[in-house]
Parts: structure tokens; sequence; C-alpha cells
């Protein structure tokens, strides 16, 4: 049983700690930074308990009684999955940089307490829903991440559009949830059970209907179309390191426990693929498109996401519909990537809103001089997303790509088509923002003037997403170990 | 691996590291910085001429270094016949944009950045006739994009360079992706991005995915190289980007788009695939050529009337390839670095009579000839080239274009056509010539010499041009020797 528990050790450890983190705090009265340290510590063990259960996967995955919990109606099962112990290594690794960014980005509110205890419940319940096997912990844990992600929405609850937003996604959430309790009906009536072990073996009409309330249920947590409402009023408005949390990994990695639980409740590949590789070309058009023309440097990053959110689906779609190992690759590695850039771009427009106070992209004309090393991050993570050879995108790009011309169907290339449509609308987006960093305004030439009121960014700020830029240029660069990490983790997967 | 395969790399290696100190080197002079990056480019063009003798034995020479492993990506170039002759002209414009640059005021401020762009830009066009893998091939011709983008927005003249840049970059960009589509198309079908590798495979495509990357390649270069309708950001961005970018981008990189054409649609598949698509091409070529000249009569900005000359000259050398015969294909190659010569040339000849008269307007330009007696004879010497006067290096070329198409059996009518409108080119020469150089009114209050670091490099290439013009021995045993290595059944 001492094996076993190791599965849900980074689990304790992250709800442990949070309790831990929020008592000292209260009573030895801690200030913002060290609290922030803190919260780095519990996540640097969480990250160590997952980086052992990664080693221990060959011996995990293949013996079946590898869970935790028992299997009694209303029990806890949580089975480890390669899939879920890489998601959430990244996810880990991500919020470590967030939450040292945090410890300055907060230094102008005071509800700091709360704030870090929020963040490790989160990591907590998404690792928690890609463990759990019995659909009602799921519902549980998602609404467990629901009600911390809306609090650190609405964190700054003196401003309005704070609270709207975390109203907003607390709504849209708890309609995503109603589907899934929905869902959870629809099974217990036809299979007595909750539990999902494995694949059903006769799936029926009502397990079916039950698939679709989840798939319903996830796709608005992930915000696919025509679900996507709430993500630029949400990214907006929250935090930016909120933001880029859940740009960055929690939204994106819905998409990975929506297929293991579709698939569980009887859904088909070919259906699952389909669905995916549909509403994917939708994502990308709305997302690059109405990148196009925004005045809100966040806003403007959160329909970029939602375009990204599209290209996930994208390559997932294709594994699933073809049965293609490739895709699969290409997917998770969209995924790391997305992850790393999405965030970057988040913390980066952070900066600038903490310095200057307005998230209007106008504002940012010539910051390029006053902030160099942020405006050159910002740079990155920008380019890197449009897909500019030798940044982490590219190699997404092309995997993804080749993935999609591997079929050789008419589907996929139609899929293809639009995909390649949306890189060029959203290169639209982004590259007149990134040029605008380094223009004071249109008219004048006023490039690489000796800066007037250079700003000196907190270290706390800079390091994170240093950080995150040299990641973005790595991988670039050479993709090899990390497209070996991922077909590693597809190998052990099993859905 | 042997020595002279480390050599190779230098090529691009060398630039790499120019690029690096300049970008460390803050503070450095523009005549500090243009010293690092004359140096680090001269190897570029030394490493070649040493390699010559190799050359000659081998007939090409491999560097391979594993770099994707698991998606059978390498870092891997080669040198061979066809992609020296690109190689050498794109560096060469480059040396003689970068020692013209010192002469006139682009890059006073931040010398370092621009001297790294500029290197950075070369190092693009280098790495993209040097590549011999599709992923590396790809990685250096958005390189030599990004680069050039960045040199028209930070150092291009006027208030519209966002907006042009911004086009330029979407438009050449779609290209682009019509390119990689292509590549990685062939990559998920070989399994490796090795493109020597696919030379031997790629007859056993089907011929309807044959025919359509036939087509992608062949558009997507197009847009490189600013075929009409496709030219649509050459002529914003040639008029908007600072002098000696201007020079790099008609002289060396249009000629990219046409090794592309070389390298790809025609080394991989049979000729008798490429057939439907000769006419196509060559009525593509006629119509930049006419084109290009007639906006060229119509234009009144100097910069401008050049710059649609590079889509009339374009022309020509899309008819050469069309008309698929070894010597249309020949006398394209030879256009692209006598057009390349020439068009350096004139932009210098203009990048002069802008700098001393600081008017962009031909009609209110003239007289300049007896003022400047040398820049007029430079300028004389370009006006003609371009015209296609014996011995000057275009004549040559455009022979072997024309022969080309009378031999490639496709359509007499439409070479004769070609011919004839090439007579446009003389007229807009002559104009432009003309207009500038006589006329009734004297200027005077001109300064009494053009600046002698303009005239020096200008006075170095029209010399090359016309020593050029009259050994094409050399070049012409290069280009056959590419052309017949690379493309299987040329008569």
């Amino acid at each position: 049983m001492s094996g076993m528990f190791t599965i849900v050790l980074p689990a304790v450890i992250l709800i442990g700690g949070a309790f831990i983190v929020y008592l000292i705090s209260m009573i030895c009265d801690l200030n913002n930074r060290t609290e922030s340290i803190l919260a780095v510590l519990v996540l640097i063990g969480a990250l160590f308990a997952l980086i052992n259960n990664f080693n221990e996967i060959p011996n995990l995955i293949p013996s079946s009684d590898a869970h935790f919990g028992n299997s009694e109606p209303g029990g806890v099962i949580l089975m480890p999955s390669a899939l879920s112990i890489f998601i959430m290594i990244v996810s880990i690794i991500i919020t470590i940089l967030i939450t040292i960014y945090s410890g300055e980005y907060l230094a102008r509110d005071s509800r700091y307490l709360v704030y870090y205890p929020l963040i490790l419940i989160i990591q907590a319940g998404l690792f928690g829903m890609f463990l759990s096997n019995n659909l009602f912990n799921l519902f549980l844990l998602t609404e467990l991440t629901t009600v911390a992600a809306s609090a650190l929405i609405a964190f700054r609850f003196d401003l309005e559009i704070a609270i709207k937003a975390g109203f907003k996604y607390l709504i849209m959430s708890s309609l995503g949830a109603m589907m899934m309790l929905l869902g959870i009906y629809f099974f217990y009536r036809s299979t007595g059970d909750m539990h999902l072990t494995q694949i059903l073996e006769s799936p029926d009409n009502l397990t079916r209907i039950a698939a679709a309330c989840f798939l319903l249920g996830f796709s608005l947590k992930a915000g696919v179309f025509p679900l996507h409402t709430w993500v630029p009023d949400v990214y907006g408005n929250a935090p930016s390191a909120i933001s880029g949390l859940l740009a960055g990994v929690f939204s994106k990695s819905m998409l990975f426990i929506l297929p293991v639980i579709c698939l569980r409740l009887g859904m088909t590949r070919e259906e699952l693929g389909a669905y995916l590789m549909i509403f994917a070309c939708f994502n990308m058009l709305v997302g690059s498109v109405r990148m196009l023309g925004q005045s809100q440097l966040r806003r403007f990053l959160s329909f970029s996401s939602i375009a990204q959110t599209g290209y996930l689906m994208f390559g997932l779609g294709i594994g699933f519909y073809y049965d293609l190992d490739q895709a699969f690759s290409a997917g998770l590695f969209l995924f790391l990537v997305i992850a790393i850039m999405k965030s970057l771009a988040f913390l980066a427009s952070g900066v600038y809103q903490f310095y200057l106070k307005t998230q209007d992209i106008e504002k940012l004309r010539g910051e390029g001089h006053h902030m160099p090393l942020i405006a050159l991050c910002f740079s990155i993570a920008l380019a890197g997303l449009a897909g500019i050879p030798l940044l982490a995108g590219f190699a997404g790009k092309w995997m993804i790509f080749s993935a999609a011309l591997v079929t050789g169907d008419l589907f996929s290339i139609i899929c293809l088509v639009i995909f390649l449509t949306s890189t060029v609308i959203s290169l639209g987006g982004y590259l007149p923002v990134l040029i605008k960093q380094y223009f004071r305004s249109s008219n004048t030439v006023e490039v690489f003037n000796s800066p007037e009121r250079p700003v000196s960014v907190s270290r706390w700020l800079l390091i994170p997403i240093t950080l995150l830029s040299l990641l973005v240029v790595i991988i670039g660069v050479y993709p090899s170990p990390w497209i070996n990490l991922v077909n590693y983790v597809i190998r052990w997967m099993l859905i | 691996m042997e020595n002279h395969e480390w050599i190779l790399s230098g090529i691009i290696v060398i630039p790499i590291l120019g690029a690096l100190v300049l970008l460390i080197w803050r503070k450095a002079t523009k005549k500090q910085a243009a010293t690092i990056g004359i140096i680090s480019e001269s190897f570029a063009l030394a490493i070649p001429l040493v390699l010559l003798s190799v050359l000659r034995r081998n007939d090409q020479i491999v560097f391979s270094l594993p770099w994707i492993q698991n998606m059978g990506i390498s870092f891997r170039l080669s040198l061979n016949w066809l992609c020296l002759i690109f190689l050498l002209t794109e560096v060469l414009v480059t040396l003689t944009a970068m020692i013209y640059s010192l002469g006139e005021e682009t890059g006073e401020k931040n010398s370092n950045f621009y001297y790294a762009l500029l290197l950075l830009f070369s190092l693009g066009m280098s790495g993209t006739t040097l590549a011999d893998d599709a992923f590396l091939f790809y990685i250096f011709w958005e390189l030599m994009l990004v680069a050039s983008v960045l040199l028209i927005l930070i150092w291009g003249y006027g208030e519209t360079r966002f907006r042009v840049a911004l086009k330029y970059f979407i438009v050449t960009h779609l290209g682009s992706l019509m390119v990689l589509v292509c590549l990685i198309t062939l990559f998920v079908n070989f399994g490796t991005a090795n493109i020597s590798d696919w030379m031997m495979q790629a007859n056993s495509l089907a011929i309807n995915t044959q025919v359509l990357l036939i087509i992608f390649f062949i558009v997507g270069f197009s847009v490189k190289m600013a075929i009409f309708p496709l030219h649509i950001w050459l002529p914003d961005a040639h008029t908007v980007a600072p002098m000696p970018v201007t020079i790099i981008l008609a002289a060396a990189m249009l000629s990219m788009g046409t090794y592309g054409i070389l390298r790809f649609p025609f080394a991989l598949f049979p000729l008798e695939n490429l057939q439907p698509f000769a006419i196509w091409m060559m009525i593509a070529g006629l119509i930049s050529e006419m084109y290009g000249a007639l906006m060229a009569l119509a234009e009144k900005d100097i910069k401008r009337i050049i710059a649609f000359s590079s889509v009339s000259q374009m022309g020509y050398i899309i008819f050469g390839l069309g008309s698929l015969t070894l010597r249309g294909m020949e006398g394209a190659i030879m256009h692209v670095v006598y057009h390349a010569i020439i068009k350096a040339l004139l932009f210098m000849v203009v990048g002069i009579i802008v700098a001393v008269t600081s008017e962009r307007d031909i009609q209110n330009i003239s007289g300049l000839g007896f003022k400047y007696p040398i820049l007029c004879v430079c300028a004389a010497i370009g006006v003609l080239g371009i015209s296609g006067m014996p011995p000057l290096g275009i004549f040559n070329s455009e022979w072997m274009i024309f022969a080309g198409g009378f031999d490639s059996g496709v359509s007499i009518a439409l070479t004769i056509i070609v011919l004839i409108g090439s007579l446009l080119t003389v007229i807009y020469a002559l104009r432009f010539f003309g207009n500038i150089f006589f006329g009734d009114r004297k200027p005077e209050s001109l300064p009494q010499k053009a600046p002698l670091a303009l005239i020096l490099p200008t006075l170095v290439i029209t010399i090359f041009l016309i020593v050029e013009g009259l050994t094409p021995g050399p070049l012409l045993t290069w280009a056959m020797k590419g052309l017949t290595s690379f493309i299987g059944g040329l008569h």
C-alpha cells in the first residue's frame, strides 16, 4: 500500500501545503514575498513527488492493482497515468514560476494571504481530476477547482470588472458542472455505478448521453467554440498571473481529461476525433479573427488563447480520428510549448500593467526602450506563438502539420487549410503588437534612442519571465529531447 | 569528417559569431561595427572560393551533424555548383551593401544592431542556398524574412514603413507557407527531411501529388521572386527600405526564389511532369516583363522605377525557367547573377542621386551629367547593361533565355513577344538616364562632388560588371554543371 500512497503523495503535499502555508502566514503574519516562497517550497515538494512518480511509470502503469483507494460504491479510486503525471509536472513548473512572479506582482494587494493557498488547491484539484476514476469524485474536484479559480479571478474585489469576471467564470463553470452532474445521473441510471476503471463494454444510449454531457462540460471549461465567450472577459480582467495559469495550463489540460472520460463512457474514437477537429476549426478561426483589432492587451491574448485551444484540439482530433500516435505526440508537445509561451505572454503583459497601470495596447508604444528585457521576452512569446522558426512554436507547428499530412485524408487537409489560414491571420494580430513596443508613435523615428526614464523591473518579475523565454528558445533550437519526452509519455498513455 | 567539410560550416558559423559579437558590443561605432560585419562576411565569400578545388574533384561537399534525430532532421549543409553561384552572388551583394552603408547615413545609430541584422539577413540567404535539410532550409528561409523586415522597420524611410513592413511580411509569409506545405508533404512521405534523399524518391509519388506540389512550390517561390501578380509587396518594400537594404533585397533576395524553383520542383520531379506548367511560367514571365517595364515607365519616384524594373527582370528569369531547356535555365541563372550586379549598381546610383539632391521625383532632377561625370558613366553602364547591350552581362543571359524560348517548342510567338517587349526596358532605362543626367535645368545649389565613400564602391561594381560580362565562361560552366547534376533529362 505504501507504493500506492506515492501516487497520491503530490496531491497530499499540495492540499496539506495549502493549509500549512495559510496557517503559518496567518499566525506569523508573513509578508507577501515570504508567503510566496513558502508556496514555492510546497510546489517543489510536489514536483519531486511527481518526478518520482514519473520515473516509476514503467512499474506503476502496467500493474492492474496500481490504484489508491477502494472500489466500493462511493469509494475513491485514483489511478495514475503517464499523461496525468506529465501534465502535472508541466503545470507545477509553470505554477512555481507564477508563484515567484506573484511575490512582487501582488505587492500592492492586501489579500495575498489566501492567494497562494488557492493556487495550491487548484493544482491539487487538477491532479485529482486527472487521477480520479469515479465520476462523482471528478465532479467534486471540478467544483473545487472552479470555486478556487473564481476566487482568484475576482481576487481584486474592489474592482467591479474583476468581480464581474469572477462571477462570469463561476456561472459558466457551474453550468458545465451541471452538465456533468446530469451526465453522472444518466450513467448511474444505466450502470448503477460511478466507477470508470475501464472502457465500457456495452455502452447504451444513456451512457452515450452521459458522454455527451461530459463532453459539453469539459468543452466549456476548455473554452471550445461556441462555449468560449467567457474566455476574453475572464482572462482579460483576472490578475495576469492567474490568467497565465488558467490560459496556459489549466483550461488547456481540460482537453486531455475530456477524451479520457468520454471514451470510457462509450464514445467512439471517430466521433470524438471528428468533434475535436470540426470545433478546432471554429476555435482557430474565431480566435485569430477576433484577435485583430483588440485594444486591450490581455483580451488580445485571450483570443489568441482560443485559437491555441483550437490548435491543440486539432492535434488530438487527428490522433483520435485516424488513430495516429504521431498526432498525440504533436498535441502533447503543443500543450507543453503553449503552456510555456502563453504563461510567458500573460506574465510579461502583467509586468507592463504593473508599471504602466494600463492594459491599452497603444500605451505600449516605446516601452521597448524603458523595459528592454521585458519587451524582448514579450516579443519572444508573441513570435513563438506566431510560429516563427527557431522558437518553440515552430517545432509544434511542424509536428501538427506533418501529422495532418500523414493521414492524406481530405478532412484533415481541409482542417489543415483552416489551420494555416488561422496562423496567417494571427500573424496580423501578433506582429503589430510586437512592433508597437519599439515605436514611440506611428510617425516619429525614435527606435533605439537612449531611454529617458528606464524602469527598473523587479527581479521577482524578471526571473520567471527570463526563464520561460529561455525555455522557448531552447525548445525551439533543440526540440529533440522534448519530443523524446513527449513520445515516451504517449507510449505509456493508456486511454 | 574531413577538414573541408568543417571549413564549409564556416560559411554559417562565422557570420553567426560576427552577429553575436555585434549584438553584445553595444557601444561599437559605425566603423567598428562595419569592420566586424565586413570581416565575417568576407569569410563567407572566401570559404567557397577556397573550397573550389575540392568542389572540382567531388562536385559536392556535405557537412552533416545530427540534430532532431527522432524526426529525421539533421543539420546538413551541401555545397554544389548550383548553390555556389547563388551563394557567391548573395555574399558579394551583401558585402557591397555593407561597404556602401559606410558612406551614407543608414545605421548611424545602433550600428552594431544594424550590421548584425545585415549579417543575419545574409546568413539567411547563404543558409537557404546551402541547406540540404528541409527543416533547416525553412528556418533560414524565414530568418531571411525576419531580418529584412526588422531592417525595414527600424531604418526604413517615412511614416508608412510600419504598414509596408507588415504587408511585406504577411504576403511573403503566405508564399513561405505554401513552400512549407510542400516541404512537409515530402517530409511526411519519405520520412526524412534530407533533400538529397528526396531526389531519388520523388518520382515515386502519385502523379496528382506531384502536380499539386509543383504548383505550390512554383507559386510559393514566385512570391519571393515578385512575379506578377504576386509582386504587390515589392515596390513598397523596396521604396521604404534604406538604400543598402534595398540593394540586398533587389539584387540578392529575389534570386532566392529562383534558387528555390530550381532546387525543389525542377530538381525533384521529372521534366515531363513539369511540361504542362511551362507555358504558364512563360506567360507569367511575359506579363511580369511587360507590367514591370510599363510601371517603371509610369513611375516618377526614381527608387520605384528601379524597383519595378526588378519585377520586369524577374519576368525574364521565370520565362527562362519555363522554357524547361538547358539553355533557358542556364540563361535564367546567369540572368540572376547579372541582374544582381546591375540592380546593385543602379540602386547605388539612385542612392547617390538621392544623397546629393535630396530629391526622388524624376521630374525635379535633371542635368546631373555634367556635374558628376563619374556617376554619369556608372549610371550609363548600368542603364546600358539592363537594356541588354553587349558586352554587358544581361546581353549574354537574355540571349540564352530567348534561345531557350525558341528551343522549347512551346510557343515561338510568345518568345517573339517577350523579345520585342524587351524594347520597353530600353525605353524606361533611357528615360531614367536621360531625365536625370541630361536636360535643360542645370542644378545650382548642389554639392560640388558626390561623396567618395559612395562613388568608390559604385565604381568597383561597374568595373566588375564589365569584367563579368566579358568573361561569362566560368559562370556558364558552373551553371551547366549545376543544372545537369540536379536536373535529369535536360538537352
